[in-house]
């Protein structure tokens, strides 16, 4: 049964009046009058006994009518069941205990309650009820199939542990949906043990239950909470003496309305406190530690930022891995000897960055050799003939294998003294320079801003291509395959792309040296330069962390290594867990491992003896928020989207008929409550008359 | 039994004596009937019934010397009779304001005035001489008694008033000194006093050779106390006010107020005193006739 306006169930409040009304015995205004009160005074009065109810009949008349008239106006209404809905309250019961094991459990003592409450479930389970428990966090698990078997179930439950994951209720939702639709059993229950953070359900339709399902909840959450957490980290390198050294800022959140001082913060690199702080926390607010620049150590240092432990202390600490050699190794080849070197504007522009390091070797065409070629992340042409012989069959190969080539065409760079190979690295070149210093020089007139070097560049006010003039640039024509990212306003190209092998080919067709153009004088220069450099070398900052839940592509961890292309793909991998789990990958399936534990995960190819690359991993942040949701509104979703789902079906098979006569219930109930207040009327007038005071 | 279950006898609802004003004629229409003597006169006088012999005492008058007895035994002995007439039959009446109280037609006081009407008429036909006496915490009126007073004292039964308190041993001290010849005493009164300062009251008039007789009159809701819901019960004396609720007082109530009338009824019997209980609801004649045929019983045992 259920109701077309429930909210006047709340008229049964009024209950608390026949129930004052008798509790309360109003003394009558009239006084009776009596001979001599020489006995009455002389028996105790006691006013407790003036709060019991009497005539019980008409009390419970009149709470009845009242109850009745409340559910009249409710408008009760029978629901129809569904064919194979299940008789609540008979039967044997399938029960879902769905048990959340995320990081937050370990809050205070949230874990112990939610095993009590497990513990109690599964003691209460009858003779022929079955049972399964389905552990979640971001993803749900059975940690056992439906079983009558109280064993079995304990056995899982002590064996369950809270994990670093995050909440997600729909894929515990989805999970017992699923159990439940399967059982044959006449009552379904679902039991929800969980600290119903808010984050957990983000408000749309929750996966609806069977019709009929009951959902009980055992809310773990606190009124009020109190946790500081570790959320980031950010690194500043610099290079003295060719010493490498970072400076670690961290930051932390204080998640309570209550401020904390003196919180202690500890940095760890390799295990070795180096450095502690003391920071004061505001409410709800957030501060940063900054730590003393350290040397950093060769090969990949573990970092750990610890705050003092509070009662959920899965967010107190954050893992990273930082290692030396971030800077890209860049060749800048500045023509043939003989003329003005004009490398001033990208040797200065590149060597002024630190996100990441350019070290800028220059040097003529004529004095480069194939060494030089080597470890280098980018080449760059700086209006220059390709370098000829075996320097550029390596250039070929080094391009082919994954370097970078920067190229910018100008006077010097003739198209007719390029080398055979030429064509497989650069476009087919005109000796047609176009010269646009008459009409005070061209400008950008297309560039594709979703493009990695421009896509910096797509915000509005974050870089102006207007201003640069451009006088003179080469005409260059494209192979199929070449991209061209930006244009003149003529409609010449003014850069391209090419892809040789994995490398990667960057064609400027005017030059970086402030004759052909006044782009090195605009403030668009420096970040272009950086973009140009970082895309050609295929530069990709170095994640120091990851987040539970992520994966880690091996074969991309370990390409540099790899040797030939295709070999990482092939390789087969031992990965070391945090908890000390060691997993071998193998095998034809893809070569990646799941990041599940907070920590470092070691990894490294099989049979290799060479340091394991380091990958820290941290737990998702957004679990540390602790805010709760009212249970009622989760539970009450599920619950009611099923109720909804069987009344429309039922809706649909109904004639108005029937619908009015399942809506009519209300009719019977006014009847008796006419007749209830009939019957008060009669026995309130005996009982007044009974009482009526003699003269 | 209940009154109205005497087979044969029709008796008189109090309600209906109290709507006749003229209190003669009510006493006559209640004491109608009755074959039986109130009393026999407790003094030997001069009549024709003759009583006993006693030896001749200085003083006696010599003509009432039995000289048929001194000419047998050679002594003087003086002859005595019976005498017919000249017992004091005073009424002693509370008029106190807790008199006043009724739960039916009739007051108390309406009960017992009736009740002393009829039975200083009855005495009256006696020719015994009827006196009255109201009282409160004082003594109200007095009509002295007399043989041709029996006007007088149903006039002053039919002016009383209850206005005051009630005081039984301050005015029956008083009262003490007001019967100088040996007299009968009716007192009615609904006794609301401690039974030791009632008997107290009633010894000092007893003690003087008086015959007392106590009725006790009590209304019905005096006596069953058939109140209910939460009220404020007043006194009608003193106005002091108390909560109650009747429901759950009324078996300490009850059992309070027989043990009252119990205590009142030894201590009567103890003393000599006869003592009856009235409830206002019984019919008149049929209370009057019972209690005095339970006198007349014990007189002849006594």
């Amino acid at each position: 049964m259920a109701f077309l306006a429930p909210l006047f169930l709340a008229g049964l409040l009024a209950l608390a009046v026949p129930i004052l009304v008798h509790l309360t015995h109003k003394e009558r205004k009239d006084v009776v009058v009596f001979p001599s009160l020489m006995f009455l005074s002389k028996i105790p009065y006691q006013a407790v006994r003036r709060q019991r109810i009497r005539h019980w009949l008409l009390f419970a008349l009149r709470c009845l009518a009242l109850i009745l008239l409340a559910l009249a106006f409710a408008r009760p209404f029978l629901t129809k069941p569904a064919a194979a809905a299940p008789v609540r309250g008979l039967g044997a019961r399938e029960l879902v205990i769905l048990l959340d094991r995320s990081y937050s459990m370990g809050y205070g003592d949230r874990w112990t309650r939610a095993l009590a409450a497990a513990r109690s479930a599964i003691t209460g389970l009858g003779a022929n009820d079955r049972a399964s428990l389905v552990l979640f966090d971001g993803t749900a698990t059975a940690a056992t199939e439906p079983t009558a078997d109280r064993a079995i179930l304990t056995t899982a439950l002590d064996a369950a542990k809270p994990g670093a994951g995050v909440t997600r209720y729909e894929p515990a939702f989805k999970l017992a949906q699923r159990v439940l639709a399967d059982s044959k059993l006449p009552r379904r229950e679902v039991m929800l043990i969980s600290d119903f953070q808010r984050i957990g359900w983000d408000g749309r339709d929750t996966p609806a239950l069977p019709s009929g399902t009951t959902v009980n909840k055992v809310d773990l959450s606190e009124p009020k909470t109190s946790n500081v957490a570790v959320t980031s980290v950010d690194f500043r390198r610099d290079y003295a003496e060719d010493r490498e050294r970072v400076a670690i800022t961290a930051r932390l959140v204080n998640r309570s309305s209550q401020p904390k001082t003196g919180q202690s913060v500890t940095l760890e690199l390799n295990g070795r406190a180096v450095e502690t702080k003391q920071v004061n926390l505001l409410a709800n607010a957030a501060a940063t530690v900054d730590f003393a620049a350290a040397p950093l150590p060769t090969g990949t240092t573990r970092g750990v930022i610890r705050a003092a432990d509070d009662a959920l202390p899965r967010d107190n600490s954050f893992f990273f891995a930082i290692s030396r050699g971030q800077a890209l190794s860049v060749l800048v080849i500045d023509g043939r000897e003989g003329g003005a070197p004009r490398s001033l504007y990208v040797e200065r522009a590149l060597g002024i960055g630190d996100q990441p390091n350019f070290r800028v070797t220059t040097k003529r065409l004529g004095s480069v050799t194939s060494a030089d070629l080597v470890g280098r992340s980018l080449i760059l042409l700086n209006d220059s003939d390709l370098p000829g012989g075996e320097t550029g069959r390596r250039l070929v190969e080094y391009v082919q294998n994954g370097g970078g080539l920067l190229v910018s065409l100008g006077d010097r760079s003739a198209p007719r003294d390029r080398p055979s190979y030429a064509t497989e690295l650069l476009p087919a070149t005109t000796d047609v320079i176009v010269d646009r210093s008459a009409d005070r020089g061209g400008t950008l007139g297309y560039i594709d801003r979703s493009h990695p070097i421009f896509e910096l560049f797509s915000a509005p006010r974050s870089g102006d291509f207007s201003t640069p003039r451009f006088f003179r640039y080469r005409n260059v024509t494209p192979s199929p395959g070449d991209e061209q990212l930006a244009r003149f306003d003529d409609g010449h190209i003014a850069l391209l792309e090419r892809k040789v092998g994995r490398g990667r080919v960057l064609v400027f067709t005017s030059s970086f040296d402030g004759i052909w153009n006044d782009l090195p004088l605009q403030p668009v220069f420096l970040p272009v330069a950086h973009q140009l450099a970082k895309y050609a070398a295929a530069y990709a900052d170095e994640r120091p962390w990851s987040i539970v839940g992520q994966v880690a592509n091996l074969p991309g961890l370990f390409r540099d290594s790899a040797g030939p292309p295709d070999a990482a793909n092939k390789a087969e991998y031992v990965a070391v867990a945090p908890s000390g789990e060691r997993k071998r990958i193998e095998g034809t399936a893809t070569r990646s491992v799941e990041l599940a534990e907070q920590g470092f995960y070691e990894l490294q190819r099989a049979g290799s003896r060479t340091e394991p690359r380091i990958v820290a991993v941290n737990v998702d942040l957004t679990e540390s928020d602790l805010t709760a949701v009212e249970p009622q509104l989760l539970t009450g979703a599920m619950v009611a989207r099923a109720g909804t789902d069987s009344m429309s079906s039922a809706k649909e098979a109904s004639t108005p008929v029937e619908l009015e006569r399942r809506q009519g219930f209300w009719w019977y109930l006014l009847a008796a409550v006419l007749l209830l207040l009939i019957g008060e009327l009669v026995l309130s007038n005996q009982l007044s008359r009974r009482i009526a005071v003699p003269r | 039994m209940t009154p109205n279950a005497i087979p044969g006898v029709q008796f008189l609802d109090p309600a209906v004596l109290a709507r006749i004003g003229n209190l003669e004629l009510v006493a006559r229409t209640v004491v109608e009937g009755f074959l039986g003597g109130l009393h026999r006169s407790p003094h030997l006088g001069t009549s024709i019934d003759f009583a006993e012999h006693r030896q001749y005492m200085p003083g006696d008058d010599i003509r009432r010397i039995d000289w048929r007895l001194y000419g047998r035994v050679d002594r003087y002995y003086i002859k005595e009779y019976e005498a017919d007439t000249n017992t004091n039959f005073n009424v002693l009446l509370d008029v106190s304001k807790s008199m006043s109280f009724g739960s039916g037609a009739a007051t108390k006081l309406d009960y017992a005035r009736t009740l002393a009407a009829c039975l200083a008429y009855f005495s009256n036909q006696q020719r015994d001489r009827v006196g009255l006496i109201t009282w409160d915490e004082d003594v109200v009126e007095i009509v002295p008694p007399s043989a041709k007073h029996l006007p007088n004292v149903l006039h002053a039964l039919a002016r009383a008033t209850p206005t005051r308190t009630g005081n039984i041993e301050r005015v029956f001290r008083k009262l003490n000194e007001q019967f100088k010849r040996r007299s009968m005493l009716l007192i009615i009164s609904d006794l609301y006093e401690d039974p030791r300062n009632i008997m107290d009251a009633f010894a000092q008039l007893r003690g003087r050779g008086n015959d007392l007789m106590v009725m006790h009159i009590l209304d019905t809701a005096e006596l069953e106390f058939p109140y209910d819901g939460a009220t404020s019960f007043e006194d009608i004396e003193t106005g002091e006010r108390i909560p109650v609720i009747p429901e759950y007082l009324r078996d300490q109530y009850r059992t309070m107020i027989r043990e009252h009338i119990a205590k009142i009824e030894k201590l009567c019997g103890d003393q000599g005193i006869d003592y009856g209980l009235f409830d206002t609801s019984m019919p008149l004649d049929y209370a009057l006739f019972a209690y005095l045929s339970r006198r007349q019983f014990l007189t002849r045992v006594r």
